[in-house]
């Protein structure tokens, strides 16, 4: 099954719902691309979890929009450096055993996200204002949650998203089925990453990604530092409208991790590998401070 | 404890003090410590949104210069003045480093910014295969994972998850 399939499936089972199908039973035993289709109108409609294979297909569908945003970084050596720091914090997570991707944009945009199932990007704009790897573990941990916890899935399960790939499929008049299709992911995908989650999974992705740094060995305060640097950027700068729009105010993130955290984390140790950092990152850093 | 803090410190400082810089202020009405921990003596009350001189960040402390004394508060109470960091203006074109930025022994990077992951970025995009193919092809595995952290002196180890309210939670894996 690729992933093209999955999203049309998905996208059939959308429409189906939306459109007032008493029950997807109607869809049984319709097949596309290897996916039962009814049974996974099922799942969508949220009677059933969402098997790991359809959900990597769908995360696979998103990061495919995602990545048409800007293009990625042509830089092996620092695309498998964000890669080895976000897969030993994953490795710590309740999902170790996802196929996590990482990739670094080449964008000023300060910003990160992740897709079902663990495709995480990250920007160069981002690289660039933090200090060393344990902030980046932490904003590596912090996306690496919302996968394990499935935030996004959760969101494009909700029907406002099912309603929109339902019009996706009606806008699309002429072509191919598969373009048809296809057409309908990109809508809610943009939709979903430009209105950003509940605030409530932004907090929880911030006190899980400081854990997830944590055990991954690192000092727990890179992701708390990357918080209070984001606080420092004038809201009206470009390079952050995107971040901020989709995510709570800095200060008040700052202010629940305080009470999260507590004296929790004091006694504890972590590498912040500052060196390493900065040596990876010197050819897409600024001195930005 | 006290004692880890006694061998901590110094490589704390010398991290601290590599990325020190900048300046904020106080969130809320906050005890300026003479030492890092929160049984140390309290140097001086700050007032709320005492502004303050960062120094050195050191874990959960900040050591700052307020009111003309020196001392450490809690690093999630201060905020930081909105001028301090000069990020990069999102460029709508592609810009190269200056030199005097540049480590030597580096070409220069050029960055190309003509589209960003910004809101107007997302709205232009369009499904890219050949870049998610080649983002899988950076993956690492985890053994490589398990490599890497070897060689970087990251050891794992158990940490549960905590509550809004900073209680620890039950069933956490580790």
């Amino acid at each position: 099954m690729n992933a093209r399939n999955a999203v049309i499936a998905l996208a059939l089972v959308a429409a189906a719902l939306s459109a007032g199908c008493e029950s997807a039973g109607a869809l049984k035993g319709v097949q596309i691309g290897g996916v039962d289709v009814g049974q996974l109108a099922e799942n969508v409609g949220g009677l059933r979890e969402i098997k790991e294979p359809e959900e990597i297909e769908m995360g696979k569908g998103v990061a495919e929009t995602l990545l048409g945003a800007s293009p990625l970084l042509d830089d092996a050596q620092v695309q498998r450096y964000v890669n080895a720091v976000g897969r030993w914090v994953a490795q710590q997570s309740e999902r170790p055993n996802l196929p996590w991707h990482f990739a670094v944009n080449s964008s000023e945009v300060v910003n990160a996200a992740a897709t079902p199932a663990g495709n995480i990007i990250i920007t160069t704009g981002m690289l660039r204002v933090l200090r060393n790897e344990s902030e980046l573990a932490g904003v590596l941990g912090h996306e690496v949650a919302h996968a394990v916890r499935k935030h996004h899935l959760a969101a494009i399960r909700k029907g406002a998203f099912a309603g929109l790939l339902a019009q996706g499929l009606q806008a699309a008049s002429q072509g191919s089925r598969n373009e048809q299709l296809v057409n309908a992911l990109i809508g809610p995908t943009k939709e979903l990453y430009a209105r950003g989650l509940d605030k409530s999974d932004e907090f929880e992705a911030d006190r899980m990604g400081v854990v997830l740094a944590a055990r991954a060995g690192y000092d727990p305060w890179g992701l708390p530092n990357a918080v209070q640097t984001l606080s420092s950027i004038k809201p009206d700068d470009n390079a952050v409208a995107l971040l901020f729009k989709t995510h709570p105010a800095p200060s008040a993130r700052l202010e629940k991790l305080a009470a999260a955290m507590g004296q929790s984390f004091d006694a504890m140790q972590g590498r912040q590998n500052q060196e390493r950092y900065r040596q990876v990152t010197a050819r897409i850093r600024v001195a930005v401070r | 404890m006290r004692t880890q803090w006694a061998i901590a410190l110094p490589l704390l400082l010398c991290a601290g003090l590599a990325g020190a810089a900048g300046s904020g202020y106080v969130l809320k009405v906050t005890d300026l410590k003479s030492k890092p921990f929160l049984d140390a003596e309290t140097v001086i009350k700050l007032p709320e949104r005492t502004p303050v001189e960062i120094v050195a960040r050191q874990g959960p402390w900040m050591q700052v210069k307020a009111q003309g004394k020196r001392g450490y508060v809690r690093m999630l109470q201060v905020r930081l003045n909105l001028s301090d960091t000069a990020v990069a203006r999102a460029p709508a074109t592609s810009g190269s480093l200056p030199t005097a930025n540049r480590p030597a022994g580096t070409s220069p990077i050029v960055t190309t910014g003509v589209r960003g992951f910004d809101e107007q970025g997302l709205k232009d995009a369009q499904p890219d295969p050949a870049a998610f193919e080649r983002m899988a092809g950076y993956a690492i595995s985890a053994d490589q994972a398990q490599q890497f952290a070897l060689g970087a002196e990251l050891a794992a180890r158990g940490v549960p998850y905590y509550a809004e309210d900073g209680k620890p939670m039950q069933g956490a894996r580790r």
